[in-house]
């Protein structure tokens, strides 16, 4: 390893260690943090159902009209929200544990988990597409800025990373529409108008996976290229300079190990929060996404769905934030998982 | 390596010399135009957020709450030099006392950011270990919690007030920053500087303040300055789902949310606030970048 | 339809009624001519949100009924022009001398989408399935409120821990099938508009073997189990995307012209729009931003299509605070807010102004009662401070759902009468589900509250603002109002049950019950080609969902 040239000995480390983490192996430290969402789960279960009941409103207020007393009685009894608050906790611990997140409020008797089933598939896949735009171009264009740091490419990347992160996502959503379906229309031919019909993988996804990423790209080329710029300027890499090993062998074995850490730190909940579904861009494309779901259910309080929904969130929260630990030791060995 | 351990461990951050790298950092950030025009974008914002008020007393521009429904969407003209929304409001001076808010969450919420992401990322990634894994879970669940149900229960619970919402959005988003500064500080440990300083026998808490927290700088800044901006969609958010900043007072979110209405009809009523907005956004960045380049200490030499 | 509907749209689509009696104008259709058709009959619309269900017992939103009007039929249905409910599954019916016992004669050749015939006996399951309390059918009370007979007791039973009791209950209805084609129900006591209540949307058959088959959760929601007897049958169903629609090839009444209905669900006003103009719908709503683009637009301007609708809104004051205890604040209040410049200039011509309760287009619409309420800010002034003092010191928590349109009038509103009275008003935008709350609470001052007609029959406009009614908070409590109201309800005299409604009319205006303001009409756009559109006071999610089947596309 070049970066161990420089680097202390191993042994000196171990003192600031908890010695158990050392031994652990890789497949043990996986299983040990999995592990550890039992009880994540529990308290992010256990606040959001105290929070949910805490909220003003019932699942049966309505707007207007309202539904005449006997009709919340029965509606209550048939949900058993008639019953006491730590009966209801229990019974819905009880029924996760047996993967049994009830019946929706909202969509009269719909399973949740159906529900679910069907909302996600449509946020996860404009969300992975967008990851993957961020990944490549928000790395690469902050690399490729810091590199030639002062010339226009520079100025080019850092004016774009500057208006990409001060446009907000409706508003670019927006401007898309009206650029590309409404006065374009007749050059695209309706081909980047909106998804109409089953939602699938084709050209309709463009324009929402452009504005899903738009920003994060922004805000990942200005943090790569602010990290790069740093770990450039520190010795090792300027020993390698000097040295003259070929560039491309400086920025991949030296400068790009050393800058992603900040970065992979910021893609982790980046990514939790794309596969969990932007509620602006799933208006604003009329995507039967999650995000919009989830906002849908806090309104009209159903409280199943909003449970469920949750705890997706946190499992696959947890699961980003284990990856992007994991991405660190494979980035930057001396890292250890403790 | 050894150089830069050495090179760092020169500076005494408790040392009156400290004034000289300060000054020194005060001297580059100058010598950076596009710093200095951020920066004097924002100190303008900020004249204007503190006399709009007077501006109004002096006639120079309208009252941002009186309505004129008549004249409701009014494209420019002298008396609106930027129009009027749909109530026949003037824009210009909607935009300008906008300002007050947009900055106070702005800069209220970093600080709040900072405060807890800051201490927690800092505290988590140095001791590592079972804390960190205990912080870290403490994220996880934090991060997984529906903001949502969140501000809509405090909002019920306490009034909808500046204070309330100021609060809440602060509570609610340190945790990027605390994940930020977790990464950088686990990197930065296991450099030769930081095993120096701890070799000479430097305790966890001068450790973290005095080498750990400078050499995060960078990064925290670059966050923060993107952190502004943030904060101010948020309240945006929050205005369309019913928990923000209470009518008639106008702020750049609540103008974008209802400009958003028009965007077909008169799409200058979205794009004049977010214009502002990116403007602010932009000159934050600037400053961001200023800053770090002026006192980045390894610049020094 | 309940005013829930009006959550998606209120105040959002307020259009103008230029001419008195538009009601009949507004729904002008063209004839088609077969030659001229187009090749493909689809017809592209927009419903807005998804419905929750489509299960004729737990529709409750306008959004649900746009597509169950046309997929189940009820008993009766509504003429356009709102004057009666005309036959639909039922060929005839005939009410006894005492009006107590409706007879309802299904048609010979009603049929199922599956092709069985429709009974009376389908109609019985499908009433007796919404009073079963373990259903909790939300929309119950037309069925149990003083109308059929044996049904008052659903307010007492539980849905648990009466369940033993509940077969002897749903038996004890008043609801029987002598024979196939024959539906018969008792009332409680008589009302005359009970051919409304039979030409709603939860009147219509349910069949028993099929829910019993997939389930009463379950029948509903995918298209094969998801059997009708509308003009229309679901071809698919996609999650917040889409529901298409195709022909009943069973249904009685032939075969439409239209053979296609997808109705999209698009929230976003303007994206709909968008697609309006790209031609991938045929009607929309016009957002109301837009509504000058439009008027102004040489081709859009020929598109528009006004209807009125019979929904109404006004100052809901808590009569059990100060200073709205006191009546002459409340007029004060009232005489405070120009509605012109509400209707004209915020509202961009798309509402009528109004300080009466009954909306045009019902019997009981009497704009000349409304004199006491008409704005006069000078003496709303005096008025106010002869009541209760100086205005100055009075301070009013003014509680809005946080709906941007709700937010805009909002913001009039608050200003009108600080402006016009020098009241210091608290603008409190929160959560839906939290006004709700506080409105059930008391827990307010004022707040703009409406109402959408269920069916357009007087007695579900008077029947809100009886004492003890659920559905206004305010707290309005007038004795002589509510003897006025309980007579005419049963009054089966025509003459005399408007003279009633008109006094109690009288009462509750002079009584500023609430501060009216305005009455909403739709504004939408519609292709030239759709023909034969024929539009209601009552339409749904879009002009003209009542009678698809009277829709034709022309070539184009």
């Amino acid at each position: 390893m070049a970066v161990a040239q420089g680097a202390p000995p191993r042994g000196a480390l171990i003192s600031f260690k908890i010695p158990r983490g050392r031994g652990a192996s890789l497949g043990l430290y996986i299983v040990r943090r999995i592990l550890w969402l039992v009880p994540v789960l529990f308290f992010v279960i256990t606040i959001t159902f105290v929070l949910m009941h805490l909220a003003p409103g019932s699942p049966w207020d309505r707007e207007g009209k309202q539904l005449s007393a006997a009709v919340v009685r029965n509606l209550n009894a048939k949900y058993g929200l008639s019953d006491p608050f730590f009966v209801q906790y229990l019974r819905y611990l009880v029924n996760v544990v047996h993967f049994d997140f009830g019946l929706s409020f909202q969509y009269e008797d719909q399973p949740v988990s159906s529900l679910i089933l069907k909302s996600w598939p449509p946020t996860a896949v404009i969300g992975a597409l967008a990851f993957l735009m961020i990944v490549v171009f928000g790395i690469g264009i902050g690399v490729v800025a810091a590199l030639r740091q002062n010339t226009w490419v520079d100025y080019i990347v850092v004016g774009f990373s500057t208006v990409g992160a001060s446009t907000p996502a409706f508003v670019l959503g927006i401007i898309l529409i009206i650029i590309f379906s409404v006065t374009l229309y007749r050059v695209t031919g309706g081909n980047f108008s909106l998804p109409t019909g089953d939602f699938a993988l084709d050209q309709h996804l463009i324009m929402p996976v452009v504005t899903l990423s738009t920003l994060p790209i922004a805000f990942i080329a200005r943090l790569t290229r602010a990290s790069t710029l740093e770990v450039l300027r520190q010795d090792f890499v300027r020993t390698a300079w000097a040295k003259g090993l070929r560039e491309r062998l400086v920025v991949t074995k030296h400068v790009l190990k050393n800058s992603l850490i900040p970065v992979v730190s910021a893609l982790g909940p980046t990514f939790a929060v794309l596969i969990t579904g932007s509620v602006i861009v799933e208006s604003v494309f009329n995507i039967p996404g999650i995000g919009r779901a989830f906002v849908i259910a806090v309104g009209s309080r159903d409280y199943p769905m909003i449970l469920a929904t949750t705890i997706l969130f946190s499992v696959v929260v947890a699961l980003a934030n284990l990856v992007v630990d994991l991405l660190y030791t494979a980035i930057d060995p001396r890292v250890r998982l403790g | 390596m050894a150089a830069a351990t050495v090179s760092l461990e020169q500076i005494d951050w408790e040392n009156p010399e400290q004034i000289g790298l300060w000054q020194d950092a005060w001297q580059r950030f100058r010598r950076n135009p596009i710093a200095v025009g951020g920066l004097i974008f924002v100190c303008l914002l900020v004249l204007d957020a503190l006399l709009a008020p007077l501006l109004v007393t002096l006639h120079l521009i309208a009252d941002p709450l009186k309505q004129n429904v008549a004249n409701s969407y009014a494209s420019f003209s002298l008396q609106h030099l930027l129009g009027t929304d749909y109530l026949g409001r003037d824009l210009l001076s909607r935009v300008m006392f906008g300002a007050r808010i947009s900055l106070a969450i702005g800069l209220t919420v970093q600080v709040i950011y900072l405060l807890i992401g800051g201490t927690i990322g800092l505290v988590s990634g140095y001791l590592g270990g079972r804390v960190d894994n205990l912080l870290m879970r403490f994220v996880d669940i934090w991060y997984a919690f529906p903001d949502l149900l969140f501000l809509l229960v405090v909002v019920a619970v306490f009034k909808p007030s500046l204070f309330v919402i100021f609060g809440a959005i602060g509570i609610i988003g340190w945790v990027d920053l605390a994940r930020l500064i977790r990464g950088q500080v686990l990197s930065l440990k296991e450099k030769e500087f930081v095993e120096g300083a701890r070799a000479a026998g430097s305790g966890p808490s001068k450790i973290i303040l005095r080498h750990l927290l400078p050499n995060t700088l960078g990064p925290i800044i670059v966050s923060l300055t993107f952190g502004i901006p943030r904060a101010i969609f948020l309240e945006a958010t929050l205005s369309y789902l019913g928990v923000g900043i209470p009518p008639p007072t106008p702020s750049w979110g609540i103008m974008i949310q209802d400009g958003y209405q028009a965007i077909f009809a008169y799409p200058h009523q979205v794009l004049v606030p977010a214009l502002a907005l990116a403007i602010t956004m932009l000159s934050f960045s600037f400053i961001g970048d200023g800053l770090r380049d002026a006192i980045d200490p390894r610049m020094r030499r | 339809m309940d005013d829930s509907v009006a959550r998606f749209r209120w105040l959002r689509v307020p259009a103008l009624v230029t001419v008195v009696g538009l009601l009949v104008a507004a729904c002008g259709t063209s004839s088609p001519t077969t030659s001229n058709l187009a090749k493909d009959q689809t017809l592209r619309v927009n419903i807005v949100t998804e419905p929750n269900s489509l299960d004729p017992g737990q529709e409750q939103y306008s959004y649900e009924g746009a597509v169950g009007a046309s997929i189940s039929e009820a008993l009766l249905k509504i003429k356009p022009d709102l004057s009666d409910a005309a036959p639909a599954t039922a060929a005839s019916y005939s009410v006894s001398s005492d009006g107590l016992t409706w007879t309802f004669k299904i048609r010979s050749n009603a049929k199922w989408s599956d092709g069985k015939p429709v009974t009376g006996a389908d109609f019985v399951y499908a009433w007796q399935r919404i009073l079963d309390p373990r259903l909790a059918a939300p929309y119950a009370d037309p069925f149990f409120d003083g109308t059929i007979a044996g049904a008052a007791d659903y307010g007492s039973l539980d849905a648990v821990k009466d369940a033993a009791k509940i077969p002897a209950f749903l038996s004890g209805l008043g609801l029987s099938a002598p024979d196939a084609s024959t539906f018969v129900v008792k009332l409680q006591a008589p009302s005359p508009f009970f051919k409304w209540i039979a030409s709603l949307w939860m009147s219509a058959p349910v069949r028993k073997d099929v829910v019993d088959q997939y389930g009463s959760d379950k029948w509903s929601t995918s298209p094969t189990s998801l059997i009708t007897n509308g003009q229309y049958k679901v071809s698919e169903l996609v999650s917040k995307d889409h529901i298409t629609l195709v022909p009943n090839t069973n249904y009685w009444g032939g075969q439409p012209t239209v053979t296609k209905i997808i109705n999209y669900e698009i929230s976003d006003d303007n994206q709909a729009y968008a697609k309006y103009l790209n031609g991938e719908l045929d009607e929309v709503n016009v957002p109301l931003a837009n509504t000058d683009l439009v008027k102004n637009d040489p081709k859009l301007k020929n598109e528009i299509k006004f209807v009125p609708q019979l929904t109404l809104f006004w100052m809901d004051f808590n009569t059990r605070k100060a200073p709205f205890d006191n009546k002459q604040a409340r007029l004060a209040f009232s005489k405070a807010v120009d509605r012109n410049a509400l209707t004209t200039n915020v509202l961009k011509g798309r509402s009528q102004p109004a300080t009466f309760f009954i909306p045009k287009g019902m019997n009981g619409y009497r704009p000349d009662l409304g004199k006491s309420q008409d704005f006069d800010p000078a003496a709303a002034k005096t008025m106010l401070t002869q009541a209760v003092g100086d205005p100055s010191k009075i301070t009013i928590d003014f509680l809005i759902r946080n709906i941007t349109a709700n937010k805009q009038i909002g913001e009039f509103i608050a200003d009108q009468l600080q402006t016009n009275l020098g009241v210091k008003v608290n603008q409190v935008v929160i959560d839906s589900k939290t006004v709700t709350t506080r409105l059930r609470a008391h827990n307010y001052s004022l707040y703009v509250g409406g109402w959408g007609a269920d069916y357009p029959d007087d007695q579900d406009w008077f029947d809100i603002w009886m004492t003890g009614s659920g559905n206004v908070f305010g707290g309005y409590s007038n004795p002589a109002y509510d003897a006025l109201v309980k007579k005419a309800d049963t009054e089966s005299d025509a003459k005399k049950r408007q003279d009633d409604y008109d006094q109690a009319q009288k009462l509750l205006i002079d009584d500023a019950g609430g501060g009216f303001l305005y009455q909403r009409n739709y504004m939408f756009l519609v292709k030239p080609y759709v023909q034969g559109l024929t539009t209601t006071a009552q339409d749904f999610e879009d002009v003209g969902d009542w009678f698809w089947g009277k829709v034709s596309i022309a070539q184009h």
